[in-house]
């Protein structure tokens, strides 16, 4: 029984990890970049829904779309701001792109944790749930109201970004710059309002999924330095650049933490997840899914 | 005016002398303890910045862990004291070696990892011996810290080690580059694949690079281990990655002058305004995106731009930041 329910557990675990990984697998798929400050783009979100939440007084529910936008409006103006000289050439660091990125991705997460810090204040702040019954039973189990809720909107959101992705005219383009951005720009796609789209679309996602968890987690400065290592994890497991084993693995992530802080560790929990990622780069650094995985 | 790597190394290390010359004088004028404490830790990042620069600068290999290895720096030499009972003259070599061995393991292990690939083993490394040492209670006293015994009773004895250390170290870089393995270095970071074609053992030297790199850090936290007297887990935190990173950007990645100039400037800078309630760190994090988007050869490559600018007339100056 304790097997079944660490199982569902992770699975859950998994299906946050899996918004943020998905938004890093796209932008790695268009750019060929990790983005080091996607742990604020969580961290945003839920401090958007919270704020919105405690001080307008608007109901949960609407707070969500709130972070959305907020997510996405700061993944739009990073792209515009920062990530455009990857590939439009007027940066003057040439074929060191990846320091490039690296760097001003990184100086973005220091200055993110520390505005909000300086700003709203470093104390962990607690948003309102969305369901008012703290537990829910879920056939045999008994879990979190929150936590169930949040996965339901995580797992929906998720299905309808492959939907789009698969079939959208908007998807099509993505997938479109992903395999060639030259090919695509050739076939008349503007390859930089897509990167645009996509840097949107990620910031979005990963404020969900911290407008989702600020009910558990509470929101600070420095929640999504962890988060976002977790979904580094994920990338480099599913293979970089590719959404769908971004999926199957923060769920597999997910139920391994699960299992492993229950049955090896407590302490060591947030390692495992790190030794995998080095194992995964040292020795199948295309990730558990192969070549495939190179398709978005 | 001839312009290449050596006549340009030669110039920042004369500059980043005049620096620590500079540095040196300071005492006459700062007599206060608690400055003389704010110089002491600038020159520890600046360490770790010039160590961070040799790999990342100069090899290309964008290692997120320096500050990582000066935790286990500073855990080497700090165990020793505090297990062992061993005096500082055991202790720093031992922080040292330890710093050095991961390096290699590090260095040898991500040979073929390049970019966004490395930069995330390097972290997960980071953040695997940050846990680690935090994690274990019963050897390190985890996330209790450990108390070392300190080296000198006055801090200006500190000080000048610390000055000393650095002036070492950055002579040794400076010979590095001058030699052939400084053309090999930069031959790996402009474009490897090349730089095999024509002969340089590519895997030999970006070990020996991680090597280099992971002892400087390792040597700074040895030395900040005995000195602050009290270490913690948070010494490898990645916020403190970021602080060396960003001090190495500011002031011009790749250069001789860039690390000791920018940990300086940085420190020193976000120390006079802490007053102002704490936007410093804003600041700070501001000019390190703004320099890396428009000035890559940082601060250092600013001040090179205004002296040709001056040097030459107008038609013939050339851009000098952004060419190497």
């Amino acid at each position: 029984m304790l097997a079944l329910d660490l199982a569902v557990n992770g699975l859950i675990t998994g299906v946050f990890y899996a918004l943020m990984a998905i938004g890093l697998s796209l932008i790695f798929g268009i750019l060929r970049v990790v983005n080091f400050a996607h742990g604020e783009f969580y961290m945003i979100g839920s401090y958007a829904y919270t704020l919105v939440c405690v001080a307008l007084g608007v109901n949960p529910w609407l707070a969500l779309p709130v972070a959305l936008v907020a997510g996405g409006a700061l993944g739009w103006a990073t792209e515009r701001t920062l990530m455009r000289p990857l590939y439009a050439g007027y940066s003057s660091w040439g074929n060191l792109k990846d320091e490039y990125a690296i760097i001003v991705t990184f100086g973005l997460s220091l200055l993110l944790i520390n505005l909000v810090d300086k700003v709203i204040g470093p104390y962990p702040m607690r948003g309102p749930g969305l369901v008012a019954s703290p537990r829910m039973a879920l056939g045999p189990f008994m879990m979190s109201g929150q936590r169930l809720i949040a996965a339901a909107v995580g797992l929906a959101v998720i299905v309808a970004v492959f939907v789009l992705i698969r079939y959208s005219f908007w998807g099509k383009q993505i997938q479109a710059v992903a395999q060639n951005r030259l090919g695509a720009s050739l076939a008349g796609i503007d390859t930089a309002k897509v990167s645009a789209l996509v840097f949107a679309a990620a910031g979005a996602l990963a404020a969900l999924a911290g407008g989702l968890l600020a009910p558990l987690i509470n929101a600070s400065p420095d929640v999504g330095v962890f988060t976002a290592i977790k979904s580094y994890v994920v990338v480099v497991l599913g293979g970089m650049g590719s959404i769908a084993g971004a999926l199957v693995a923060a769920l597999m992530l997910g139920v391994l933490e699960s299992f492993a802080a229950v049955y090896i560790s407590y302490d060591y929990r947030d390692t495992f997840g790190l030794v995998i990622l080095v194992l995964v780069l040292l020795f199948r650094p295309h990730g558990l899914f192969g070549q495939r995985g190179r398709e978005v | 005016m001839i312009d290449n790597s050596e006549t340009r190394a030669n110039r920042e290390f004369a500059v980043s002398l005049g620096l620590l010359a500079l540095v040196a004088l300071a005492p006459l004028v700062v007599a206060n303890e608690y400055w003389l404490g704010v110089l002491v830790v600038c020159m520890y990042f600046a360490l770790q910045a010039a160590g961070w620069n040799l790999l990342a600068g100069y090899t290309g290999q964008m290692s997120l862990a320096p500050a990582a290895f000066a935790m286990i720096g500073a855990y080497g030499t700090g165990l020793m004291a505090y297990r062992y009972e061993q005096p500082f003259w055991v202790g720093i070599p031992v922080g040292i070696l330890a710093a050095a061995l991961l390096g290699w393991g590090l260095g040898r292990a991500a040979l073929k990892l390049s970019g966004p690939y490395l930069g995330l083993t390097t972290l997960s490394f980071a953040e695997i011996a940050r846990l680690i040492i935090g994690n274990s209670y019963d050897v390190t006293r985890g996330d209790l810290g450990l108390s070392v015994p300190g080296i000198f009773d006055a801090r200006l004895a500190y000080y000048y080690l610390f000055l000393a250390v650095l002036v070492v170290v950055q002579v040794g870089i400076f010979l590095t580059l001058k030699s052939k393995v400084g053309l090999f270095l930069q031959a790996i970071r402009d474009d490897e694949i090349a730089a095999a074609s024509r002969g340089v053992p590519v895997v030999r030297w970006k070990v020996a690079a991680f090597v280099a790199s992971s002892a400087i850090c390792g040597l700074a936290g040895t030395l900040y281990a005995h000195f602050a007297q009290l270490i913690s887990p948070e010494l490898g935190l990645i916020m403190q990655t970021g602080f060396v990173i960003s001090m190495t950007v500011i002031g011009g990645m790749g250069t001789l002058v860039g690390p000791i100039l920018g940990a300086f400037l940085v420190y020193l800078g976000s120390e006079a305004v802490r007053d102002f309630g704490g936007w410093h760190l804003i600041v700070f994090a501001l000019l390190v995106i703004v320099v890396a988007r428009f000035f890559r050869d940082g601060l250092w490559g600013l001040v090179r731009l205004a002296w040709t600018r001056r040097r030459l007339p107008p038609a013939a100056a050339q851009p000098a930041v952004g060419t190497r």
